[in-house]
């Protein structure tokens, strides 16, 4: 065995190693975490893994083109994997693995491929030093060190590749050399002149340059962003089988701690999360907290969840008290109470993350601790939360009065047996004197349909909605079990809801509490009535230029993204304007995840920049199709005083004005 | 050294109206809350817990299901609560309600001092704010009404600073303990309870003092005891929304004129 | 054959009416001799028929007329026929005649005032009770007496005479400099047990109600807090009492019937003044009290002078204007400054107003804001968004001046004027201005 093989075994043995320590250290720590069943519905999965994973379906799309860099990385990556395995190989058993040793067609191949390949990943880092460079995206630190020290070890190693091999073909030792354009480049134009003792050392120090990079890198991975190179495939793979569109129940037992106040009363899949982050920035560059000029970034959010576990992890595991705060202020490692009251959790980071971090699940299981075990929160919520305990709604408005609007209009009561379907209201829509011509209007559609509804008057209660975004959920526990027992003694099986909160609470949260109704948001409902026949729209003038905006808990949380823009199009003639931002990528109003009900004081209002957007296409109708949305992008035109010729419709008044 | 924080459960007021057609009173669902103004109370004798160590005791006179709300008491951090119940307490008026928690703290007393007894300063049903009073001097401890702001308790010489919100002015007065300070809603926020607390106090035992335990003559307790007696319960003669100028009136000057005549009328202002 | 009409009447079972319990604390079930009455977790009662004994003692004690005697058809048919044949029904009233002749002898005589004054200054609250008083006294046909306890308080006297007092006690020592609690209630409690008036009327303000509810304790007497309204029953010599109840929803007429004196802490502002008479004057009576300071536990720090100016407190206001978007700028805020000065309250606003910096977040009323319960609240160019309402609507009145008379602001007001509030604003505290300098001369 020669001195140089000796030499490399030992680096080999030493480096790998290391590595395989280092992935145990960090990835133990994940273990630390709850439980969450992540291995049902495995051939799901599989195909989640390959098609996000393997087809960096979120990686590239319209919006970051640099995705596409990316993929070519990934790929390149994997192909490389092969080579490098090799290259490991051959280095501890010169004699007994090698390329070479494989017949001509499938060596000649085999090294084309990496040859180009190789290429390609030289062309990707250097796109990619460019961009940080030159062009660096303004949502993220893109001129990290860690990034250089990455980008610097792949182009080491594609430029060791080619002198190696390219000093290989100078000497004439390569038998694939025709297959290997760009390393015969380098071989014959550039090394071609060096004496033959050169070319020879070169190889051997091209090879060690190599060695060492390759190991280098594979030691540096588990400590740096990149480490999402071994757990973003698993991520997919882990990937919730659904939307993320509702939070995990609580068990109350006593003595035990509620919410997330210590890094591993996360649950497992939290702290893999963290750390999968590739820190792309794509979750805080369509935050509209962030944009908005707010100190939360979803981005850091995950990060200091990791340094936080990372901190604190051992310990933990030991039984012993955390150092480092979960929630609290320090320079790294802590999430503050600012940036987890300021999310209004409408899932634009869950929408964009290419490898599904869950973030609003986090966010709000640490305002669970906020609110459950420590009592601490912005002041104006508590008034909400006693309010919608004592009341069942946001303002504390007596229960009787939210059969009021009833008296105001002809609606049937629900009644048990017969009616087939409950029109259930929410509070805005009941109480609140604008949202209450969206009540009206659906109000006279239905009874235009001819179909059997019905409401509940009085006796309707709060979904909850925004206390168990805001971190309530004891109370928004009592609040779903009561609702349950009411639907189900009512016998109710098709709900039609108002507002996509409550539609997004009735239909995705309330089957944690054994409901599995039949909920659907009026602009499915409606649709469907129009497709059956029961109800004609005449599209009407008068709307002028029509603009959409997604309300997050129908279109992200819901996917109901087609059906508004088919209803204003059959009531307006034409299809809706859209935002630069819309659909998936739709920006929140500002109210979401209990904003509603408070201040935002910190810099730009987050209605007041959607609603810059909406102007930039010159609308003469903002068309929306949630209570909250009416009401910020109202309170937006206000603020920015252009109300004058700019109307703001929920839907229902839209389609109303093209009943026939 | 302990605190009583005394504390009625009462109807939700805001929630009872009169139905303006028929005269009658809508009460339907009125829900059972903690008197606001004792919600307060509570919560400065929690802080005084904090501050200086205290225990505090949450007392309330009322029907068994008064239970509701000391728990609710015992949510926020309350370390004792004590029922006063029985059917002999019912009917009473506040001279007939302070005679029994009087006798009630006299009680607790003999076993561990009680340096202070906080009330609110009134409850939203009776808004008589004369229990405190009441038993302030059956007690003889000092009394202090109408406190927003508690500034010091000397243990040592047991002196007790609080500031009272008076008409036109702030007077900072000093005590002594054990003294019944009876405070204004501005005094404080209070707290939110913690779900562990809640849970705990779900399950907390409570004592229920009757009667047979407190041997009170039943001539100054309940009904016998009270002194004041209700003849008549009728609505307020107050209009429905009445718009004073609009079409018909847009002089300026004479709107502010029939507004002013209206509120002299009903004596809601003075002009004198 | 009468005597076998009697036996056979009916005398029915008690039966609560729908709708009319006004949860007043149990009266009904603690009245029942037969503890036939349980009371559900709301406090109304349940009366268990089988074990009524047909007294009607929780009918006469109900407040709100919310339980009746029920008569099956049957005994309705019999009752009907005593009626036809007349019989007397008269033994039901003599209970309540023992009352009145005990009342009529209770030795107590004369309606007494408490005059409430700070360093010499009364409070007008005092002249206003001195106002009803006159009228109470002589419906009873018995003296109004002022009580002035004070340090240098003797010009308070003819003051009384002037305002109506026909007879003036008077205890003028140091040890009365300032209120207190012990030394007044000490100081009162020896007076009427000395003379027995058979009314005490005290102003319900910070200072009256304190003292009345220790009063009223030591007296062992009743007391009805904060009256918006007082009348005599000439024959039985009772106080009839009325106030808010149930947060002003509800208006309870009170008495104390067997206790003396019939004490009751009045509204500032509910009572007319009499015209001032100077050349009125009455018996002065100086009394002497024997407190020594050092007896007296409490000790007066410091008087602070409540000012408009530093931390205003919206929350405890009793009046106060409000201006929301309509203001248009932060300038206009004066106009409401001048309008709260005049009604000695504050100026609060919308959300709207502190976003655009025009007032600073404490005097926010809303959702977000405060919550406040002024006995008036103006409401200036608010249009009324939930979100405002919430924090608001519990006012005792509410005025919204508004241009626009669609704005939900008026659904809650109780007065609206639907006009321009730059010009309503400035003539109301114009005329205001006017109308308080003639009433002074």
């Amino acid at each position: 065995m020669s001195s140089q093989v000796l030499l490399f075994s030992a680096l080999f043995a030493i480096a790998v190693g290391f590595f395989l320590l280092s992935c145990y250290l960090r990835f133990s720590l994940v273990t630390i975490g709850k439980p969450d069943n992540r291995f049902n519905e495995l051939g799901q999965r599989f195909s989640n893994m390959l098609l996000y994973a393997f087809g960096q379906k979120r990686v590239v799309t319209r919006s970051y083109l640099f995705g596409l860099n990316h993929a070519v990385f990934f790929w390149c990556f994997l192909i490389l994997l092969i080579a490098n395995t090799e290259f490991l190989l051959h280095g501890l058993f010169p004699a007994s693995v090698s390329l070479s040793l494989l017949p001509d067609i499938l060596y000649f191949t085999l090294t084309f491929i990496f040859d180009i390949v190789s290429f390609f990943a030289l062309v990707a880092v250097l796109i990619a030093l460019g961009r940080r460079l030159f062009v660096p995206p303004k949502y993220i630190d893109a001129r990290t060190y860690d990034a250089f020290v990455i980008l610097g070890l792949v182009a080491t190693l594609m430029l060791a590749f080619f002198t190696l091999h390219g000093s290989e073909i100078a000497l004439g030792e390569e038998r694939a050399a025709l297959y290997m354009p760009v390393s015969a480049f380098m071989g014959n134009f550039i090394l071609a002149r060096l004496p033959g003792g050169t070319l020879t050392a070169l190889v051997t120090a091209a090879w060690w340059v190599h060695a060492v990079a390759l190991l280098g890198f594979l030691d540096y991975l588990p400590y740096s962003k990149h480490m999402h190179i071994l757990t973003s495939i698993p991520n997919c793979f882990f990937k919730s089988l659904e939307k993320v569109n509702t939070q995990p129940r609580e068990e109350f037992h006593k003595g035990s701690a509620y919410g997330v106040g210590r890094v591993d009363q996360f649950r497992w899949k939290d702290l893999f999360d963290s750390f999968s982050c590739t820190e792309c920035g794509r979750c805080n560059d369509n935050c509209p907290a962030t944009r908005s000029g707010k100190s939360l970034n979803p981005r850091l959010v995950i990060h200091n969840i990791k340094e936080n576990l990372l901190h604190n992890g051992r310990q933990i595991g030991k039984g012993l008290e955390p150092a480092l705060p979960l929630i609290g202020t320090c320079r790294e490692g802590c999430v503050t109470e600012t940036d987890l009251w300021e999310c209004t959790t409408c899932g634009a980071c869950m929408e964009v993350c290419p490898v599904f971090i869950e973030h609003v699940p986090k966010i709000v299981g640490m305002r669970r601790n906020l609110v459950e075990m420590k009592s601490t929160f912005p002041g104006e919520v508590q008034s909400l939360f006693e309010n919608m305990e004592n009341r069942s709604n946001p303002w504390g408005i007596i229960p009787a009065e939210r059969g009021k609007w009833v008296t105001e209009t002809d609606v049937p009561p629900f009644e048990k047996n017969q009616t087939e379907c409950l029109f259930y209201v929410g509070c805005t829509g009941a109480f609140d004197t604008r949202n209450k011509r969206n009540t009206l209007a659906l109000t006279n559609i239905f009874n235009n349909a001819g179909i059997s509804w019905g409401v509940l008057g009085k006796e309707e209660k709060c979904c909850g909605d925004s206390l168990r975004r805001l971190g309530n959920e004891y109370v928004f526990e009592q609040m779903a079990k009561e609702n349950a027992a009411l639907f189900q003694d009512l016998g109710v099986k098709k709900i039609v809801t108002q507002c996509p909160h409550c539609y997004n609470t009735l239909k995705n949260d309330y089957r944690q509490f054994g409901l599995n109704l039949d909920v659907s948001h009026y602009s499915e409902f409606i649709l469907d009535l129009i497709k059956a026949g029961k109800i004609k729209l005449k599209a009407s003038a008068g709307l002028g230029r029509v603009v959409y905006h997604d309300s997050c808990y129908l279109g992200r949380y819901n996917g109901v993204y087609d059906q508004p823009r088919e209803l204003i199009k059959l009531s307006s003639g034409h299809t809706p304007l859209e935002m630069e931002r819309h659909r998936q990528r739709s920006f929140c109003c500002g109210a979401g995840g209990g904003h509603m009900w408070m201040e935002e004081n910190a810099d730009t209002r987050i209605n007041m920049e959607r609603v810059r957007q909406a102007l930039q296409q010159k609308p003469d109708t903002i068309c929306v199709c949630c209570p909250y949305c009416v009401t910020m992008i109202e309170d937006g035109l206000t603020d920015l005083k252009v109300t004058d010729n700019i109307a703001v419709l929920d839907l229902s008044e839209v389609i109303q004005r093209a009943l026939v | 050294m302990l605190i009583v924080t005394c504390i009625k459960q009462v109807p939700d007021t805001t929630q009872v109206k009169i139905d303006p057609e028929t005269g009658t009173l809508i009460r339907e669902g009125v829900p059972s809350i903690i008197n606001p103004f004792d919600a307060h109370a509570l919560e400065e004798s929690l802080r005084l817990k904090e501050k200086y160590g205290f225990r505090v005791l949450a007392l309330s006179m009322g029907p068994p299901s008064t239970e509701m709300t000391l728990r609710k008491a015992l949510a926020v951090g309350a370390d004792d609560a004590i029922l006063l119940s029985d059917r002999a307490f019912g009917g009473a008026d506040t001279l007939a309600t302070s005679m029994v928690l009087a006798e009630a703290i006299r009680k607790i007393s003999a076993q561990e001092e009680v340096a202070l007894v906080i009330c609110g300063k009134q409850t939203i049903d009776g808004d008589t704010a004369q229990v405190g009073p009441g038993i302030a001097t059956r007690l003889g401890y000092s009394q202090l009404t109408s406190v927003d702001r508690v500034d010091e308790i000397d243990m040592r010489r047991k002196r007790i600073t609080v500031r009272c919100k008076f008409e036109g002015r702030y007077e900072i007065l000093e005590s002594s303990l054990p003294a019944m300070v009876a405070v204004l809603r501005e005094i404080n926020r209070p707290r939110y309870p913690t779900v562990p607390l809640r849970i705990i106090s779900q399950e907390a035992e409570l004592k229920v003092w009757d009667n047979r335990s407190m041997q009170l003559s039943e001539d100054k307790i309940g009904l016998k005891g009270s002194a004041t007696a209700v003849r008549r319960i009728f609505s307020p003669d107050r209009e429905k929304g009445q718009i004073l100028a609009g079409d018909e009136v847009n002089d300026p000057d004479q709107a502010a004129r029939r507004l002013i005549e209206v509120l002299v009328s009903k004596n809601l202002i003075s002009v004198q | 054959m009468e005597e076998k009409k009697r036996i056979k009447k009916p005398l029915g079972v008690a039966r609560l009416l729908e709708g009319k319990c006004i949860f007043c604390g149990a009266r009904c079930q603690s009245a029942c001799p037969k503890d036939c009455v349980e009371m559900t977790e709301q406090g109304e009662p349940i009366i268990d028929i089988t074990c009524c004994i047909g007294c009607k003692k929780c009918v006469k004690i109900c407040p709100s007329q919310a339980i009746e005697m029920y008569f099956t058809p049957e005994q309705q048919r019999l009752l009907d026929e005593i009626a036809r044949h007349g019989a007397p029904a008269a033994e039901e009233e003599a209970g309540q005649e023992e009352v009145i002749n005990s009342a009529s002898d209770s030795g107590y005589r004369g309606v007494w005032v408490f005059v409430e004054q700070i360093n010499g200054e009364p409070a007008a609250v005092s002249w206003e009770l001195l106002g009803v008083g006159r009228h109470l006294s002589w419906q009873l046909k018995v003296d109004l007496c002022a009580v002035v306890i004070g340090e240098k308080v003797q010009h308070l006297c003819s003051e009384s005479f002037a305002y109506g007092a026909d007879k003036v006690y008077i205890v003028d020592e140091p040890v009365f400099r300032f209120y207190r609690t012990q030394p007044y209630f000490v100081a009162l409690c020896n007076l009427v047990n000395k003379y027995k008036p058979e009314i005490l009327l005290i102003g319900a303000t910070g200072v009256g109600r304190d003292l009345a509810g220790a009063l009223a304790t030591c007296l062992n007497t009743g007391l009805t807090a904060d009256c918006t309204g007082l009348g005599v029953d000439e024959k039985r010599r009772l106080l009839m009492q009325t106030r808010p109840a149930f947060g002003g929803n509800i208006m309870a007429t009170i008495v104390t019937e067997k206790n003396w004196p019939q004490m009751a802490t009045v509204r500032p502002h509910t009572m007319h003044i009499h015209e001032k008479d100077p050349s009125r004057s009455g018996e002065i009576i100086r009394e002497r009290q024997y407190i020594a300071e050092d007896d007296i536990a409490t000790k007066i720090i410091e008087i602070i002078e409540r000012t408009q100016e530093g931390s205003v407190d919206i929350a405890g206001a009793d009046f106060i204007v409000s201006g929301g978007r309509g203001m248009q700028s932060a300038d206009n805020f004066r106009i409401l400054q001048e309008l709260a000065d005049e009604l000695g309250g504050v100026v609060a606003c919308s959300r709207c107003v502190v976003d655009a910096g025009w007032m600073p977040a404490e005097r926010q009323v809303g959702q977000t804001g405060k919550t406040v319960r002024p006995k008036i609240y103006i409401a200036a160019g608010i249009s009324g968004a939930i979100q405002h309402l919430v924090g608001m609507q519990n006012s005792d009145i509410i005025i919204a001046i508004n241009r626009d008379k669609h704005a939900p602001i008026f659904e809650v007001a109780h007065y609206g004027l639907v006009g321009d509030l730059f010009k309503i604003i400035p003539s109301l505290t114009r005329q205001l201005k006017a109308l308080r300098a003639n009433g002074k001369t």
